[in-house]
């Protein structure tokens, strides 16, 4: 009995994109699909690299599809197409999918270090990404990054330097080290004006920006400059911090600016000599908060001397596929990008100026 | 209250600028008010009105009342730009463009008598 195209396709509609909730097949996933003499060729084409259900789909489909009668062979290649909003991009940024800011309110709860680890993940999962250091008075990326290289100059552009995989571009790269930016807001402004314009970002799925804390001058200008997919906050456990960074969820809140969740850094502290974890800051504050405002919760990372130690290093743990620590950015970053997906997937309210 | 703008109209009959909301209200801002109701800080210092105080007066001042304008012809927007997801900046014809509007604002400043009268009770 030959299989047909639609049978196929029929058996496919029972796998659900968790994130999304429809199935693969009304989702248009489904793509490129081959039979010959039973033999069943696909590809299905995810709104990210680093979906968190990628495997599972992937394996649900070849078990489906080898289920239907006259089968021999299924073969299930998976790729991704990041989405973009429905929106108007900023003309500053046009090839730019997807802007995600990591902001905290709080100083010192790790929001750099997220910021930089998101930015490895999701490169290491095989998407393009950008990473920008907003942070103009405190500059951190490229430590963290361990980039050695600066920008070169190409005309009126700035040719961001390459890490890991992950275009940066900061502050640092423009002052002598023992030098500080000493600055009034509109400077401020013009700084993040350039790092968007005069940057040559190129294609990118994800341009992740690194916020200064405080709801100020920066986070007011990048909110106005462009459109922002979302905002990713770090806290830590911590009553005081989550307070804080409450400040900068009400501030996205009323820039109209949507929030992917919540990232509870510092966690909980595991002791290396006897094993027992300690909840130096409390516990599970961030969950409760997300819960209570309603806000996904994107994960946790305890507090780790590893952790310390690779950032001051330049070599973040999101490239360590076996670390445990490196595993929980890898699967930070999962839910980020899904969490940018259903943003992106739900209908947007469209301005139209007539 | 919603304040997610779905259309925003610069140029509607008798100078006006209308917004239709998500939530399927209207708001119609004569020009003259809509620029007396500036939030950019030359504005609200100059007028002495901060903005969301009060409500709107009743009976907005007619543009030519406003001692910006020359004999040029009547105050419009030349045209306006989405500030971010949650504003929009009016470039009026005179060059004034400093003027960030947020949605919240300007559903807050709808001269509707039932609007009006909601700001009022509030």
């Amino acid at each position: 009995m030959e299989v047909i195209e639609r049978e196929v396709l029929e058996a496919l509609k029972a796998i659900q994109d968790p994130d999304l909730q429809r199935d693969i097949v009304t989702l248009g996933f489904v793509k490129n699909l081959v039979i010959k003499k039973g033999r069943v060729a696909f590809t299905i084409e995810l709104t990210t690299p680093a979906c968190p259900a990628r495997d599972k789909i992937s394996s649900q489909a070849k078990q489906v599809v080898s289920a239907l009668p006259g089968i021999s062979s299924v073969e299930v290649q998976m790729t991704a197409q990041v989405t973009s909003g429905a929106g108007e991009r900023s003309p500053l940024i046009p090839k730019v999918k997807n802007t995600i800011a990591v902001a905290s309110g709080k100083g010192g709860v790790g929001k750099s270090t997220v910021a930089a680890n998101l930015a490895v993940a999701l490169a290491q999962a095989g998407a393009a990404v950008g990473l920008m250091d907003t942070d103009v008075y405190g500059p951190s990326v490229p430590i963290l990054m361990g980039a050695e290289q600066t920008p070169t100059v190409s005309g009126s552009q700035l040719i961001p330097p390459v890490q890991y995989g992950v275009k940066l571009i900061s502050m640092a790269y423009f002052l002598p080290k023992s030098d500080a930016v000493i600055w009034r807001g509109p400077m401020l402004h013009k700084t993040i004006q350039q790092f968007l314009g005069n940057v040559e970002w190129g294609e990118l799925d994800y341009l992740v920006m690194d916020l200064p804390p405080g709801t100020g001058d920066i986070q007011l200008s990048l909110s106005q400059t462009i459109p922002l997919t979302g905002a990713v906050i770090v806290s830590t456990p911590q009553d005081l911090a989550m307070a804080v960074a409450s400040k900068a969820i009400v501030m996205f809140k009323k820039l109209k600016v949507p929030i992917l969740g919540i990232v509870e850094n510092m966690s909980s502290y595991l002791c290396p000599s006897c094993g027992h974890e300690d909840h130096i800051f409390g516990h599970g504050g961030a969950q409760t908060a997300s819960k209570k405002l309603e806000i996904p919760f994107l994960g946790s990372i305890p507090l780790a001397p590893a952790i310390r130690e690779t950032s001051d290093q330049g070599h973040p743990l999101a490239l360590e596929k076996d670390s445990p620590y490196g595993i929980a950015f890898q699967e930070i970053a999962s839910n980020m990008a899904a969490q940018v997906s259903i943003t992106n997937f739900r209908v947007p309210n469209l301005v139209t100026i007539q | 209250m919603n304040s997610d703008p779905v259309t925003i109209n610069l140029a509607d009959e008798g100078n006006t600028l209308s917004v239709k909301w998500k939530d399927g209200h209207r708001s119609t801002f004569l020009y003259a008010y809509l620029r007396d109701q500036c939030p950019c800080a030359t504005c609200t210092e100059k007028s002495g009105t901060s903005q969301g105080l009060g409500a709107p007066t009743s009976d907005p001042p007619l543009p030519t009342s406003l001692p910006i304008l020359g004999p040029s012809g009547p105050l419009k927007p030349k045209r306006a730009e989405l500030v971010g997801h949650y504003a929009l900046q009016i470039f009026w014809s005179d060059d004034h463009s400093t003027g960030i509007y947020t949605f919240d604002y300007l559903r807050e400043i709808c001269p509707c008598s039932k609007c009006a009268s909601n700001g009022k009770s509030s």
